[in-house]
Protein backbone atom coordinates (compact mmCIF):
# COMPACT_ATOMS: atom_id res chain seq x y z
CA UNK A 1 0.00 0.00 0.00
CA UNK A 2 1.05 3.59 -0.43
CA UNK A 3 -0.11 6.71 -2.14
CA UNK A 4 0.32 7.88 -5.69
CA UNK A 5 3.29 10.00 -6.57
CA UNK A 6 5.34 10.26 -9.72
CA UNK A 7 8.84 9.00 -10.10
CA UNK A 8 11.50 11.73 -10.03
CA UNK A 9 12.79 10.98 -13.52
CA UNK A 10 9.34 11.53 -15.07
CA UNK A 11 9.10 14.76 -13.09
CA UNK A 12 12.48 16.02 -14.27
CA UNK A 13 11.74 15.14 -17.88
CA UNK A 14 8.44 16.98 -18.12
CA UNK A 15 8.33 19.69 -15.47
CA UNK A 16 9.48 22.58 -17.70
CA UNK A 17 6.91 21.79 -20.38
CA UNK A 18 4.12 21.34 -17.85
CA UNK A 19 4.91 24.63 -16.14
CA UNK A 20 5.03 26.42 -19.49
CA UNK A 21 1.79 24.95 -20.80
CA UNK A 22 -0.12 25.49 -17.58
CA UNK A 23 0.77 29.18 -17.73
CA UNK A 24 2.08 29.05 -14.20
CA UNK A 25 3.94 32.24 -14.94
CA UNK A 26 0.81 33.93 -16.18
CA UNK A 27 1.05 36.02 -19.30
CA UNK A 28 -1.94 37.86 -20.68
CA UNK A 29 -4.75 35.89 -19.12
CA UNK A 30 -6.91 38.94 -18.49
CA UNK A 31 -10.46 38.35 -19.62
CA UNK A 32 -10.84 41.86 -21.04
CA UNK A 33 -8.09 41.27 -23.59
CA UNK A 34 -9.15 40.36 -27.12
CA UNK A 35 -9.36 36.60 -27.62
CA UNK A 36 -6.35 36.56 -29.96
CA UNK A 37 -4.17 38.18 -27.30
CA UNK A 38 -5.41 36.19 -24.35
CA UNK A 39 -3.24 33.26 -23.36
CA UNK A 40 -4.98 31.13 -20.81
CA UNK A 41 -3.11 28.15 -19.45
CA UNK A 42 -4.04 24.66 -20.53
CA UNK A 43 -5.85 22.32 -18.16
CA UNK A 44 -4.07 19.23 -16.87
CA UNK A 45 -6.16 17.16 -19.26
CA UNK A 46 -5.14 19.28 -22.27
CA UNK A 47 -1.48 19.15 -21.27
CA UNK A 48 -1.73 15.40 -20.85
CA UNK A 49 -3.09 15.05 -24.38
CA UNK A 50 -0.31 17.26 -25.75
CA UNK A 51 2.52 15.43 -23.97
CA UNK A 52 1.08 11.93 -24.21
CA UNK A 53 0.83 11.52 -20.45
CA UNK A 54 -1.96 10.60 -18.05
CA UNK A 55 -3.88 13.52 -16.60
CA UNK A 56 -3.05 12.34 -13.09
CA UNK A 57 0.67 12.37 -13.89
CA UNK A 58 0.49 15.89 -15.31
CA UNK A 59 -1.38 17.08 -12.24
CA UNK A 60 1.29 15.71 -9.96
CA UNK A 61 4.12 17.14 -12.04
CA UNK A 62 2.47 20.57 -12.01
CA UNK A 63 1.72 20.58 -8.29
CA UNK A 64 5.28 19.57 -7.41
CA UNK A 65 6.83 21.93 -9.97
CA UNK A 66 4.85 24.92 -8.74
CA UNK A 67 6.29 24.41 -5.27
CA UNK A 68 9.72 23.43 -6.52
CA UNK A 69 10.08 26.46 -8.78
CA UNK A 70 11.77 28.70 -6.23
CA UNK A 71 14.14 27.57 -3.48
CA UNK A 72 13.40 28.27 0.17
CA UNK A 73 15.56 31.40 -0.09
CA UNK A 74 12.62 33.04 -1.83
CA UNK A 75 10.56 32.61 1.34
CA UNK A 76 13.20 34.43 3.37
CA UNK A 77 13.28 37.18 0.73
CA UNK A 78 9.48 37.43 1.01
CA UNK A 79 9.79 38.30 4.69
CA UNK A 80 12.32 41.04 3.93
CA UNK A 81 10.24 42.34 1.03
CA UNK A 82 7.12 42.72 3.18
CA UNK A 83 8.98 44.34 6.05
CA UNK A 84 10.57 46.87 3.69
CA UNK A 85 7.33 47.64 1.85
CA UNK A 86 5.33 48.03 5.06
CA UNK A 87 7.99 50.26 6.61
CA UNK A 88 8.22 52.42 3.49
CA UNK A 89 4.44 52.85 3.51
CA UNK A 90 4.47 53.91 7.14
CA UNK A 91 7.21 56.44 6.50
CA UNK A 92 6.05 57.91 3.22
CA UNK A 93 2.53 56.65 2.64
CA UNK A 94 1.51 55.64 -0.85
CA UNK A 95 4.04 58.11 -2.20
CA UNK A 96 6.82 55.59 -1.59
CA UNK A 97 5.50 53.87 -4.69
CA UNK A 98 3.75 56.67 -6.49
CA UNK A 99 5.99 59.65 -5.80
CA UNK A 100 4.03 62.75 -6.83
CA UNK A 101 0.89 61.15 -8.18
CA UNK A 102 -0.95 60.52 -4.97
CA UNK A 103 -1.06 62.11 -1.60
CA UNK A 104 -1.06 59.72 1.30
CA UNK B 1 -42.53 24.26 -2.78
CA UNK B 2 -43.25 25.20 -6.40
CA UNK B 3 -40.79 26.06 -9.12
CA UNK B 4 -40.35 29.80 -9.53
CA UNK B 5 -41.76 31.11 -12.79
CA UNK B 6 -39.29 32.77 -15.13
CA UNK B 7 -41.06 36.11 -14.87
CA UNK B 8 -40.64 36.06 -11.10
CA UNK B 9 -36.90 35.39 -11.11
CA UNK B 10 -36.08 39.07 -11.43
CA UNK B 11 -37.86 39.85 -8.18
CA UNK B 12 -36.31 36.85 -6.45
CA UNK B 13 -32.92 38.10 -7.53
CA UNK B 14 -33.65 41.62 -6.28
CA UNK B 15 -34.71 40.21 -2.91
CA UNK B 16 -31.61 38.05 -2.71
CA UNK B 17 -29.23 40.89 -3.61
CA UNK B 18 -30.98 43.08 -1.04
CA UNK B 19 -30.48 40.34 1.57
CA UNK B 20 -26.77 40.17 0.72
CA UNK B 21 -26.26 43.91 1.01
CA UNK B 22 -28.20 44.11 4.27
CA UNK B 23 -26.08 41.35 5.72
CA UNK B 24 -22.70 42.87 5.12
CA UNK B 25 -21.85 42.55 1.44
CA UNK B 26 -20.44 45.64 -0.24
CA UNK B 27 -21.29 44.22 -3.64
CA UNK B 28 -23.42 41.33 -4.88
CA UNK B 29 -24.23 40.00 -8.33
CA UNK B 30 -25.16 36.98 -10.40
CA UNK B 31 -23.18 35.20 -13.12
CA UNK B 32 -24.75 32.76 -15.53
CA UNK B 33 -23.54 29.23 -14.87
CA UNK B 34 -22.94 28.79 -18.59
CA UNK B 35 -20.68 31.83 -18.83
CA UNK B 36 -17.51 30.19 -17.52
CA UNK B 37 -16.11 29.42 -20.98
CA UNK B 38 -12.58 30.40 -20.01
CA UNK B 39 -12.51 28.00 -17.07
CA UNK B 40 -10.87 24.64 -17.79
CA UNK B 41 -12.93 21.46 -17.90
CA UNK B 42 -13.84 20.36 -14.42
CA UNK B 43 -13.86 23.89 -13.04
CA UNK B 44 -17.21 25.15 -14.24
CA UNK B 45 -20.33 25.55 -12.09
CA UNK B 46 -22.11 22.51 -13.56
CA UNK B 47 -19.05 20.41 -12.73
CA UNK B 48 -19.81 21.10 -9.08
CA UNK B 49 -23.60 21.08 -9.15
CA UNK B 50 -25.64 19.31 -11.85
CA UNK B 51 -28.13 21.55 -13.63
CA UNK B 52 -26.49 24.69 -12.22
CA UNK B 53 -28.12 27.83 -13.60
CA UNK B 54 -26.47 30.70 -11.79
CA UNK B 55 -23.64 31.71 -9.49
CA UNK B 56 -24.41 34.27 -6.80
CA UNK B 57 -21.37 36.29 -5.74
CA UNK B 58 -20.97 38.44 -2.65
CA UNK B 59 -18.00 40.69 -1.96
CA UNK B 60 -16.79 42.63 1.06
CA UNK B 61 -14.96 42.05 4.34
CA UNK B 62 -11.82 43.86 3.24
CA UNK B 63 -9.21 44.69 5.86
CA UNK B 64 -10.09 47.84 7.81
CA UNK B 65 -8.20 51.09 7.31
CA UNK B 66 -6.39 50.47 10.58
CA UNK B 67 -5.20 47.12 9.33
CA UNK B 68 -3.65 48.73 6.27
CA UNK B 69 -2.06 51.41 8.44
CA UNK B 70 -0.56 48.98 10.94
CA UNK B 71 3.19 49.38 11.26
CA UNK B 72 4.07 45.70 11.20
CA UNK B 73 3.42 43.54 8.13
CA UNK B 74 2.62 40.52 10.28
CA UNK B 75 -0.67 42.11 11.30
CA UNK B 76 -2.02 42.23 7.77
CA UNK B 77 -0.76 38.68 7.40
CA UNK B 78 -2.77 37.31 10.27
CA UNK B 79 -6.04 39.22 10.24
CA UNK B 80 -7.49 37.57 7.15
CA UNK B 81 -11.12 38.61 7.02
CA UNK B 82 -12.27 36.29 4.28
CA UNK B 83 -14.10 34.18 6.84
CA UNK B 84 -16.69 36.92 7.25
CA UNK B 85 -17.66 36.92 3.58
CA UNK B 86 -17.63 33.13 3.54
CA UNK B 87 -20.05 33.17 6.44
CA UNK B 88 -22.39 35.36 4.40
CA UNK B 89 -21.99 33.02 1.43
CA UNK B 90 -23.18 30.10 3.54
CA UNK B 91 -26.18 32.14 4.72
CA UNK B 92 -27.11 32.94 1.12
CA UNK B 93 -26.96 29.25 0.25
CA UNK B 94 -29.31 28.50 3.14
CA UNK B 95 -31.77 31.20 2.05
CA UNK B 96 -31.85 29.83 -1.50
CA UNK B 97 -32.57 26.30 -0.32
CA UNK B 98 -34.94 27.12 2.57
CA UNK B 99 -36.94 29.97 1.05
CA UNK B 100 -36.88 29.16 -2.65
CA UNK B 101 -36.42 25.41 -2.68
CA UNK B 102 -33.50 25.17 -5.10
CA UNK B 103 -30.10 23.55 -4.69
CA UNK B 104 -27.41 25.95 -3.49
CA UNK B 105 -23.77 24.98 -3.19
CA UNK B 106 -21.45 27.25 -1.25
CA UNK B 107 -18.13 27.10 -3.11
CA UNK B 108 -15.46 26.08 -0.60
CA UNK B 109 -12.78 28.76 -0.38
CA UNK B 110 -9.93 26.27 0.03
CA UNK B 111 -8.01 24.19 -2.46
CA UNK B 112 -9.15 21.06 -4.20
CA UNK B 113 -6.90 18.33 -5.59
CA UNK B 114 -4.19 19.51 -7.92
CA UNK B 115 -3.72 22.59 -5.77
CA UNK B 116 -6.56 24.25 -7.63
CA UNK B 117 -9.66 26.02 -6.29
CA UNK B 118 -12.99 24.24 -6.65
CA UNK B 119 -14.15 27.10 -8.85
CA UNK B 120 -12.44 30.36 -9.78
CA UNK B 121 -14.24 32.74 -7.45
CA UNK B 122 -12.34 35.60 -9.12
CA UNK B 123 -13.85 34.62 -12.46
CA UNK B 124 -17.29 34.40 -10.86
CA UNK B 125 -16.84 37.86 -9.34
CA UNK B 126 -15.81 39.27 -12.69
CA UNK B 127 -18.64 37.63 -14.65
CA UNK B 128 -21.22 38.74 -12.08
CA UNK B 129 -20.22 42.38 -12.43
CA UNK B 130 -18.95 42.59 -8.86
CA UNK B 131 -15.61 43.90 -10.04
CA UNK B 132 -12.87 43.57 -12.58
CA UNK B 133 -9.51 41.85 -12.57
CA UNK B 134 -6.48 43.97 -11.74
CA UNK B 135 -2.95 43.77 -13.04
CA UNK B 136 -1.90 42.40 -9.67
CA UNK B 137 -4.59 39.73 -9.77
CA UNK B 138 -7.29 40.56 -7.20
CA UNK B 139 -10.72 41.64 -8.37
CA UNK B 140 -11.21 45.35 -7.74
CA UNK B 141 -14.35 47.41 -7.55
CA UNK B 142 -14.31 51.13 -8.07
CA UNK B 143 -14.76 52.97 -4.77
CA UNK B 144 -14.17 49.86 -2.64
CA UNK B 145 -10.94 48.52 -4.15
CA UNK B 146 -9.73 45.18 -2.86
CA UNK B 147 -12.19 42.90 -1.08
CA UNK B 148 -12.88 39.22 -0.53
CA UNK B 149 -15.52 37.26 -2.43
CA UNK B 150 -17.68 34.24 -1.88
CA UNK B 151 -19.67 32.32 -4.50
CA UNK B 152 -22.76 30.12 -4.38
CA UNK B 153 -23.66 27.85 -7.30
CA UNK B 154 -27.39 27.28 -7.59
CA UNK B 155 -30.06 25.67 -9.73
CA UNK B 156 -32.24 28.75 -9.13
CA UNK B 157 -32.51 30.35 -12.61
CA UNK B 158 -31.58 33.91 -11.67
CA UNK B 159 -30.99 36.37 -14.51
CA UNK B 160 -27.27 37.17 -14.81
CA UNK B 161 -25.67 40.58 -14.41
CA UNK B 162 -23.35 42.04 -16.99
CA UNK B 163 -19.63 42.28 -16.39
CA UNK B 164 -18.26 45.69 -15.47
CA UNK B 165 -17.78 47.73 -18.66
CA UNK B 166 -14.82 49.84 -17.56
CA UNK B 167 -12.33 48.00 -15.40
CA UNK B 168 -11.21 49.72 -12.20
CA UNK B 169 -7.62 48.88 -13.08
CA UNK B 170 -5.68 50.77 -14.26
CA UNK B 171 -6.90 53.75 -12.23
CA UNK B 172 -6.47 57.20 -13.80
CA UNK B 173 -3.55 57.88 -11.42
CA UNK B 174 -1.85 54.72 -12.63
CA UNK B 175 -2.30 55.70 -16.28
CA UNK B 176 -0.77 59.08 -15.46
CA UNK B 177 2.16 57.44 -13.71
CA UNK B 178 2.61 54.98 -16.57
CA UNK B 179 2.75 57.78 -19.14
CA UNK B 180 5.42 59.52 -17.15
CA UNK B 181 7.47 56.65 -15.76
CA UNK B 182 6.38 53.45 -17.49
CA UNK B 183 5.35 51.90 -14.22
CA UNK B 184 2.41 51.89 -11.79
CA UNK B 185 2.24 51.75 -7.98
CA UNK B 186 1.80 47.97 -7.81
CA UNK B 187 4.55 47.33 -10.36
CA UNK B 188 6.81 49.82 -8.62
CA UNK B 189 6.29 47.92 -5.35
CA UNK B 190 6.64 44.42 -6.78
CA UNK B 191 8.34 44.64 -10.21
CA UNK B 192 8.70 41.37 -12.08
CA UNK B 193 11.95 42.62 -13.63
CA UNK B 194 13.48 43.07 -10.20
CA UNK B 195 12.63 40.01 -8.11
CA UNK B 196 8.92 40.85 -7.92
CA UNK B 197 5.72 39.40 -9.30
CA UNK B 198 3.98 41.96 -11.52
CA UNK B 199 4.64 43.40 -14.96
CA UNK B 200 2.59 44.87 -17.76
CA UNK B 201 2.06 47.58 -20.33
CA UNK B 202 -0.68 50.17 -20.73
CA UNK B 203 -1.91 51.53 -24.05
CA UNK B 204 -4.69 54.08 -24.35
CA UNK B 205 -5.63 53.67 -20.72
CA UNK B 206 -5.98 49.87 -20.79
CA UNK B 207 -3.69 47.00 -20.00
CA UNK B 208 -2.51 45.39 -23.21
CA UNK B 209 0.04 43.07 -21.59
CA UNK B 210 0.26 41.40 -18.25
CA UNK B 211 2.86 39.22 -16.59
CA UNK B 212 2.45 37.67 -13.20
CA UNK B 213 4.85 35.33 -11.44
CA UNK B 214 2.42 33.21 -9.46
CA UNK B 215 5.17 31.00 -8.01
CA UNK B 216 6.98 33.95 -6.46
CA UNK B 217 3.67 35.48 -5.37
CA UNK B 218 2.93 32.22 -3.54
CA UNK B 219 6.12 32.65 -1.53
CA UNK B 220 4.90 36.11 -0.47
CA UNK B 221 1.21 35.40 0.00
CA UNK B 222 1.80 32.05 1.68
CA UNK B 223 5.12 32.73 3.32
CA UNK B 224 4.10 31.05 6.54
CA UNK B 225 1.35 28.93 5.09
CA UNK B 226 1.34 25.44 3.55
CA UNK B 227 4.08 26.25 0.97
CA UNK B 228 6.37 27.58 3.70
CA UNK B 229 5.71 24.47 5.75
CA UNK B 230 6.57 22.20 2.83
CA UNK B 231 9.77 24.08 2.02
CA UNK B 232 10.94 24.00 5.62
CA UNK B 233 10.09 20.35 6.03
CA UNK B 234 12.11 19.53 2.93
CA UNK B 235 15.08 21.50 4.26
CA UNK B 236 14.85 19.77 7.63
CA UNK B 237 14.65 16.31 6.09
CA UNK B 238 17.69 17.11 3.96
CA UNK B 239 19.70 18.23 6.98
CA UNK B 240 21.97 15.57 8.49
CA UNK B 241 23.09 17.57 11.51
CA UNK B 242 20.77 16.90 14.44
CA UNK B 243 21.54 20.23 16.13
CA UNK B 244 20.85 22.18 12.96
CA UNK B 245 17.57 20.33 12.53
CA UNK B 246 16.57 21.48 16.00
CA UNK B 247 17.42 25.10 15.19
CA UNK B 248 15.30 24.89 12.05
CA UNK B 249 12.33 23.22 13.72
CA UNK B 250 12.29 25.39 16.85
CA UNK B 251 13.30 28.57 15.07
CA UNK B 252 11.18 31.61 14.19
CA UNK B 253 10.25 30.68 10.64
CA UNK B 254 8.90 27.20 11.33
CA UNK B 255 7.24 28.26 14.58
CA UNK B 256 5.45 31.13 12.87
CA UNK B 257 4.44 28.77 10.06
CA UNK B 258 2.88 26.34 12.51
CA UNK B 259 0.93 29.13 14.23
CA UNK B 260 -0.26 30.22 10.83
CA UNK B 261 -1.42 26.88 9.48
CA UNK B 262 -3.10 25.91 12.73
CA UNK B 263 -5.16 29.10 12.61
CA UNK B 264 -6.58 27.68 9.36
CA UNK B 265 -8.34 30.26 7.20
CA UNK B 266 -7.33 33.12 9.47
CA UNK B 267 -4.02 33.71 7.83
CA UNK B 268 -4.02 32.92 4.16
CA UNK B 269 -3.71 36.44 2.76
CA UNK B 270 -0.23 37.30 3.80
CA UNK B 271 1.16 39.89 1.44
CA UNK B 272 -1.16 42.49 -0.10
CA UNK B 273 1.67 45.00 -0.59
CA UNK B 274 0.49 45.59 -4.17
CA UNK B 275 -2.96 46.39 -2.80
CA UNK B 276 -1.66 48.65 -0.04
CA UNK B 277 -0.50 51.15 -2.67
CA UNK B 278 -3.40 50.70 -5.13
CA UNK B 279 -5.31 53.92 -5.83
CA UNK B 280 -8.59 52.01 -6.30
CA UNK B 281 -10.50 52.18 -3.03
CA UNK B 282 -7.80 54.29 -1.42
CA UNK B 283 -10.38 56.39 0.44
CA UNK B 284 -11.63 53.23 2.16
CA UNK B 285 -8.14 52.63 3.51
CA UNK B 286 -7.39 56.20 4.57
CA UNK B 287 -8.67 57.69 7.82
CA UNK B 288 -7.59 60.49 10.14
Amino acid sequence: MGFFFIDPETYRRHKDNVIRLSNSIQININEHLPADQRKGGLSDRQIAEKLGLDEEVVREIRVVAERDYYPIDEWQKAITFKEDACRAYQERGVSYATKKYLKR
Amino acid sequence: MKAIQEQDCGQVKADLISYCLKNGALVAGVAGADAFDDAPDGFRPADLLPNAKAVVVVGGAAPRAGDWACTIPEHLETMGTSDRINSLGMKVAKVIEDQFGYYALFVPPGMNKGNRPFLSIAMAAELSGCGSRSLAGPILREKFGFMYFSAIVTTLPLPPDAAVESPACPAPECVQMWESEATTPCMQTCPIEDCGCIGGRIEEGRWVERRYDSARCASRVHTYWVPGFQKTLEAVLDEDDKDKRKMMLYGSFFTRTLWSITYAAQSQAQCLECMRVCPVGRDMRTKM
